[in-house]
């Protein structure tokens, strides 16, 4: 079951992206490889998980891959919970 | 020798002639006073948003200084980048017949930020974190060198309106105002170059691209333009100068009429560049 943040996140993606219905957004379909978000938007999608989080990320220890889909963003940036899921 | 070959060697005859010396141009002293203006108001991120009517001129003043250590962290992180883009086209592909222009270009790049770090790290004792990310990507003939020259100069034409500003602007902290004054001289040389190569690339290059290709070179510019915009408003700026609620102060001051008019103010000599080069086809909101 999704919780708030994530949802939040879902619509926030969909709504930046604007090539995606936030129905068909599912929790893996791959983010920049199919161009629904660019690389220019990273900076947005930081400042927004970090609001999410409460806490700041450190751009510079960001490995490859951490943005491939929801649940990855989710698993990465919003752990323990914090995605609003039962944690 | 064509026009383009002439403004190259107008250009290394100027950057020999202007030898700023970042080591000698200032005297550093040991603190910086808290009650002078870092910024000019009107150009402070927060400026006629809600948030900045509940600070009191001294925190308004306080919240100068740490725009203004962000404004420096972004051509630190800014010239990082075109430091290691310019290195890369020394003595290679395209970009070899403009080699001796890229090494004072280099050098001088390189000389801005001893003096914005310099200030940075002595004053606020860091640089903000750079948020960008770049990702692995696959390009048309011409379109990736055409896009770091197009990325340079959109970078530079904004950081310049903010340097000619605060360079003039005697209510400003006078070791600041050197820093615009210093950058913008070796700036005005980088843009006269930066336009000229732009535009001769897309003329070279464009007419081999598809509409597709086309079509997604001129949303990137866009999207360049709104994302390094978006770097200028700064939670961490908001934090260190005790503004509450930092996030939710950014997004409001993204969206206020007032800043909209500021960023369409300050990109509209580069828009308008942009434009009759045929990049792009359309005004953008900033």
């Amino acid at each position: 079951m999704s919780g708030a943040a994530r949802e939040r996140l879902r619509e926030w993606i969909a709504a930046k992206s604007g090539r995606v219905a936030l129905a068909d957004l599912r929790d893996d379909t791959p983010l920049f490889e199919q161009r629904l978000l660019t690389s220019l938007q990273t900076v947005e999608l930081l400042l927004f998980l970090e609001d999410l989080r409460g806490e700041p990320i450190d751009a510079r220890r960001l490995r490859p891959g951490v943005f491939r889909d929801l649940d990855t963003i989710c698993r990465n940036f919003l752990p323990e919970g914090r995605d609003g899921t039962a944690g | 020798m064509n026009e383009f070959e002439a403004l190259l060697e107008k250009l290394c005859a100027a950057s020999r002639e202007d030898f700023a010396n970042p080591y000698e141009a200032f005297t550093w002293p040991a603190t910086l006073p808290p009650d002078r203006w870092y910024m000019n108001p009107g150009w402070i991120s927060l400026h006629g948003t809600e948030a900045w009517s509940a600070l009191d001129e001294a925190a308004r003043r306080t919240l100068s200084f740490h725009e203004v250590v962000n404004f420096f962290s972004l051509n630190i992180h800014g010239e990082k980048a075109l430091v290691e883009g310019l290195s890369r086209r020394l003595y290679e592909g395209e970009s070899k017949s403009i080699t001796e222009y890229l090494h004072h270009f280099l050098d001088e790049e390189n000389k801005h930020m001893v003096y914005f770090g310099g200030f940075c790290q002595r004053y606020a004792g860091k640089i903000y974190t750079d948020r960008t990310v770049t990702f692995p990507a696959e390009y048309a003939e011409g379109e990736e060198e055409f896009l770091f020259f197009a990325k340079v100069m959109i970078f530079e034409e904004l950081v310049d309106v903010y340097n000619v500003h605060h360079a003039r602007d005697e209510s400003i902290e006078p070791l600041t105002r050197t820093i615009h004054r210093l950058h913008h001289e070796d700036e005005a040389r980088h843009l006269a170059f930066g336009r000229r190569q732009v535009r001769r690339l897309f003329e070279r290059h464009a007419p081999g691209w598809d509409a597709a290709t086309l079509a997604r070179v001129r949303s990137y510019l866009v999207d360049y333009l709104k994302m390094t915009w978006a770097q200028y408003y700064n939670p961490d700026v908001y934090r260190d100068a005790g503004v509450p609620e930092p996030y939710r102060v950014r997004e409001s001051a993204l969206s206020h009429p007032d800043r909209r008019a500021h960023r369409d103010l300050v990109s509209r000599n580069c828009l308008r560049h942009l434009r009759e080069s045929g990049i792009l086809l359309e005004d953008v909101a900033a």
